[in-house]
């Protein structure tokens, strides 16, 4: 494409090390995550050595009931470790695909599990609604887990609101019509945001640029949506 | 005399069973699920050491640093972290973090920083105290 007919300009074209950026955010929230959860599993097994101490030292037998509550906390807390790696893994590999159809709540659900701690951080609580129907869109899937990660980090920390780490109810829902698929970020409080310096900065024009999305604003800064044609239309 | 701990961090599970260790070896401990229960605790209560994960809702680790730092200069802060760049060390080191344990930590190890945290605030206490005495005497000539 000659440079005229770019229509992404130089300084809206979404870099390498905006995805790497992107991505290292994300993995210092999984593996802090991650530590968290070790931290448990160790406390666990250092508990079960108290007890083994404590018995031998009163010469009293180990309470059965006890070591099976611990047991099973270890059990539930691998568990959730092993969620987390899966999570993690499947965000790692989003970077080996070209375009795709893509299924936009299976991407909302990778991002907002993957993000649940900074929504927690920041007071949110989110809830995403089932599409009656599946909505797909055609992209990249690391650009469009980005730009879901950018919506979700607009909607729990708009840096307009100064009272950012009050409690907010969040919520992602999706809709279409014949020719749009949309995917809607509504916040109670609204947003204090205005339009203009929503997703304004180079980094996210490029990545509505490059998976060919607009965005809407809702009535009274109730949210956004992101909208863009319907990859299956016709 | 045991070491009175107020433990601060978001996860329920954690704060159970770090209670639960350490009092079996003889420390009174407190907890608080976030940095603004633990500020609000702090004008009730007195404690030797408090053991703070970094990164919590509502208020950042390093702001809650900083305010118990200016209100309770002589309080003892370990923070037991998941997440410790060098850039956070050096920073909260900065502030007045006596110390600071990467998660998963050794109890035994932090029980002894919790012991030493301790003495220090004692010492702490103690200059306080000798400076307000001094202070007295030189207004009164002495």
């Amino acid at each position: 494409m000659s440079p005229n007919n770019d229509p992404c300009p130089n300084t809206d074209r979404l870099t390498d090390m905006d995805d790497v950026k992107f991505f290292g955010a994300l993995s210092a929230t999984m593996t802090h995550d991650m530590k968290n959860v070790l931290a448990i599993i160790n406390e666990n097994a250092g508990l079960l050595g108290d007890l083994a101490v404590k018995s031998q030292k009163k010469a009293t037998p180990v309470d059965p009931l006890k070591v099976s509550t611990i047991s099973e906390k270890i059990r539930k807390n691998v568990t959730r470790a092993d969620t987390m790696m899966k999570q993690f893994n499947r965000f790692s590999h989003s970077m080996d695909h070209a375009e795709e159809f893509l299924d936009m709540q299976e991407m909302v659900m990778l991002v907002a599990s993957l993000s649940e701690r900074i929504i927690r951080r920041h007071g949110g609580t989110l809830t995403v609604i089932p599409p009656p129907v599946p909505c797909r869109i055609h992209a990249r899937r690391f650009a469009v887990l980005h730009l879901i990660f950018r919506a979700l980090d607009i909607l729990c920390c708009d840096h307009a609101d100064f009272a950012s780490d009050t409690e907010k109810q969040m919520t992602v829902r999706f809709g279409r019509d014949s020719t749009l698929a949309e995917i809607c970020f509504n916040r109670d409080p609204g947003l204090m945001i205005e339009r203009d310096s929503l997703f304004d900065s180079p980094t996210d024009r490029a990545l509505l640029a490059h998976v060919n999305m607009k965005v809407k604003m809702m009535d009274a800064g109730a949210g956004f949506c992101l909208c863009t044609a319907r990859p299956d239309h016709g | 005399m045991s070491e009175k701990v107020l433990l601060v961090d978001d996860e329920k599970e954690f704060l159970d069973i770090m209670s639960e260790r350490m009092q079996a070896r003889g420390m009174t401990v407190k907890t608080a699920d976030s940095a603004d229960q633990a500020m609000a605790m702090l004008e009730k209560e007195s404690f030797d050491a408090i053991v703070m994960d970094f990164k919590m809702p509502g208020m950042d680790g390093i702001q809650a640093l900083k305010n118990i730092k200016t209100k309770k200069p002589e309080l003892q802060i370990i923070l037991l972290t998941g997440y410790a760049t060098v850039e956070k060390t050096v920073e909260a080191m900065k502030i007045g973090a006596t110390d600071l344990l990467e998660k998963p930590a050794d109890l035994e190890k932090l029980a002894a920083k919790i012991k030493q945290a301790k003495a220090e605030k004692m010492l702490v206490v103690e200059k306080q105290t000798e400076d307000k005495i001094k202070d007295i005497l030189k207004r009164f000539g002495g």
